[in-house]
């Protein structure tokens, strides 16, 4: 058997959900090899049949892809419990791994989930994929340089309207509608008291500082001006078009006082990008 | 079996016993900076991160001799090179001031697809020639010589037309590479494969070894699966101690991967090389 063919055929076993007869069996492997065949291919050994000996591979696959999942989504594996594993395996079947990492392995969850309709409640899950893979990002990010309070009061007051502010390269801003950083929140806490799933809109922000991941809760108002100097507006623009909002999306002038003095402390804020 | 190694190591040297970087140890490691030779370190894990593993690894660089370790080249996949993984890792191995490259003779996926294990080759001449094209190509890209570790497996191709350690052995010389020398490998595939594991070694060209790996595994009873898992039995350290005496002093480390205990255990396994290094003559 050519080489190719040959890692073809093997590939197709071993990435094969079900028992290793209906791997050997099933379409892509079995057009290019006929699973009565299997011994001019695989050997014996004096305990394991070809079969049984391709089972090892077949068998670690899944446990792989399993690890990798669970590491970056730990609130998804405790929510669906037993079922994680179906999920994965439906999972790498739709998005397998194509990069030389596993790290980025889980990169299309939100969007899986968002589109499949047999694990629910699917907003929930969805959100919560959505915030565990913020937290991920985050964790790999490079490093912004540190910006600090003196940093800003050097800017010369005449300038301040047109400046940008640069924010740290692992700041990720969610707008979740479910409850899901409560209970990812439960899921770390080792009493596991779940809150009950529901409805709530919140405004997260999550950043790292000294490679550690913090997650935070934004008033409404303050998550939109966060969201306005990200996309790149100049700081007169996104005091202006905050004011400008209604009900709790309209921020107070002392709120900008206070939140870009936590948000400078916190480490939010990597440069500015003066006119 | 020729005892004297013909030095032929790309002038690389013996570092010494080292473990491989885990995450479980960072604290450890740069909190206590541990007495140690060197580091291995699991390249895949730090080509794409700029946060706490890049931090660490910048550090542990800083302080001790590195080698990078890599599982995804896939040398020997019918799927082209991966050029995107094989400059990061020139541009890793440059920042990191790395010894060596070593990845696995191996191929992880074909079809654009990657299984993340290391799966075994035929070994023929159509996958010698294919393999040894393509580790010319590598070095070339790194800049480097690349080197190699014979794997662990848990099947046997039919149409195979030569032991693995002739292909290792022809594949060295033929491709101009080095060669990581697994010996819990030799000692798993040695008792999945029912093949001598003395006649393995002895059919390895001594002066293309650069590196030996040391590890423990999880024993079935019909076969035995390299879990790094444990300490390494006592036949894995006879095959050791009978390698270095042809080799010489080489470059030695303990992979520990499975329920990782804490360093000074991984430690104290790995220096239990000692013992074989310092009864070789000067």
């Amino acid at each position: 058997m050519k080489l190719g063919v040959l890692q073809k055929w093997m590939q197709a076993v071993v990435v094969h959900p079900g028992t290793t007869n209906q791997a050997l069996r099933s379409p892509a492997a079995s057009r290019l090899l006929n699973a009565s065949d299997l011994q001019s291919v695989l050997l014996p050994s004096p305990s394991l049949s070809p079969a049984e000996r391709i089972v090892v591979y077949q068998e670690m696959y899944p446990l792989r892809m399993y690890d990798a999942l669970a590491v970056d989504y730990p609130g998804i594996e405790h929510f669906l419990g037993d079922r994680f594993q179906e999920f994965v395996s439906a999972y790498t079947a739709a998005h397998p791994s194509r990069g030389y990492t596993l790290n980025r392995l889980g990169d299309h969850v939100p969007a899986f989930l968002k589109h499949q309709r047999r694990f629910s409640p699917r907003p929930f899950l969805v959100d919560l994929a959505r915030l565990e893979l913020s937290l991920t990002e985050a964790f790999d990010e490079c490093q912004g340089s540190p910006f600090s309070a003196a940093d800003f009061e050097a800017i010369p007051p005449g300038r301040i309207a047109k400046t940008r502010l640069l924010t740290v390269p692992s700041l990720r801003l969610l707008a979740l509608d479910w409850n899901a950083g409560e209970y990812l929140d439960s899921v770390r806490d080792e009493n596991h008291r779940h809150p009950k799933i529901a409805k709530d809109r919140s405004f997260i922000l999550v950043f790292r500082r000294n490679y550690s991941v913090f997650r935070l809760r934004l008033s409404p108002s303050a998550f939109d001006v966060l969201e306005d100097i990200v996309a790149g507006q100049p700081l007169g623009r996104v005091v202006d078009r905050s004011l400008a909002r209604r009900g709790s999306k309209r921020a107070s002038p002392d709120d900008f006082t206070r939140w870009f003095r936590q948000w400078t402390a916190e480490g939010v804020f990597a440069g500015v990008k003066t006119a | 079996m020729n005892p004297k190694p013909k030095g032929n190591r790309f002038g690389f040297k013996d570092l010494g016993i080292g473990i491989g970087l885990r995450t479980a140890h960072y604290a450890h490691i740069l909190a206590k900076a541990p007495k140690i030779d060197w580091f291995e370190i699991l390249s895949e894990n730090y080509l794409d991160t700029g946060g706490r593993p890049a931090y660490v690894l910048d550090q542990v660089a800083e302080r001790y001799p590195v080698a990078l370790h890599g599982v995804s080249m896939s040398i020997g996949s019918t799927d082209p090179l991966n050029c995107e993984h094989l400059k990061k890792l020139k541009s890793l191995a440059d920042r990191t001031k790395a010894h060596w490259v070593s990845d696995h003779l191996c191929w992880t996926g074909v079809l654009g697809r990657n299984t993340h294990d290391l799966l075994p080759m035929p070994y023929t001449e159509e996958a010698l020639t294919h393999t040894v094209k393509r580790v010319k190509q590598v070095s070339e890209i790194l800049e480097r010589p690349l080197v190699l570790e014979n794997p662990s497996s848990y099947v046997e191709f039919a149409h195979s037309t030569m032991p693995e350690w002739t292909f290792l052995a022809r594949l060295a010389e033929e491709a101009n590479c080095g060669l990581l020398l697994d010996v819990n490998n030799v000692f798993v595939s040695s008792f999945n494969h029912r093949f001598d594991p003395i006649e393995y070694i002895d059919g390895i060209p001594a002066d293309r070894v650069v590196q030996y790996h040391l590890a423990g595994h999880t024993n079935k009873g019909t076969h035995i699966i390299d879990t790094h898992s444990d300490h390494a039995v006592d036949e894995v350290w006879k095959l050791y101690a009978h390698s270095v005496k042809r080799t010489g002093r080489v470059a030695t480390l303990y992979e520990w991967d499975e329920d990782v205990p804490a360093f000074d255990v991984v430690l104290k396994e790995a220096r239990k090389a000692d013992k074989f290094r310092r009864a070789l003559p000067a």
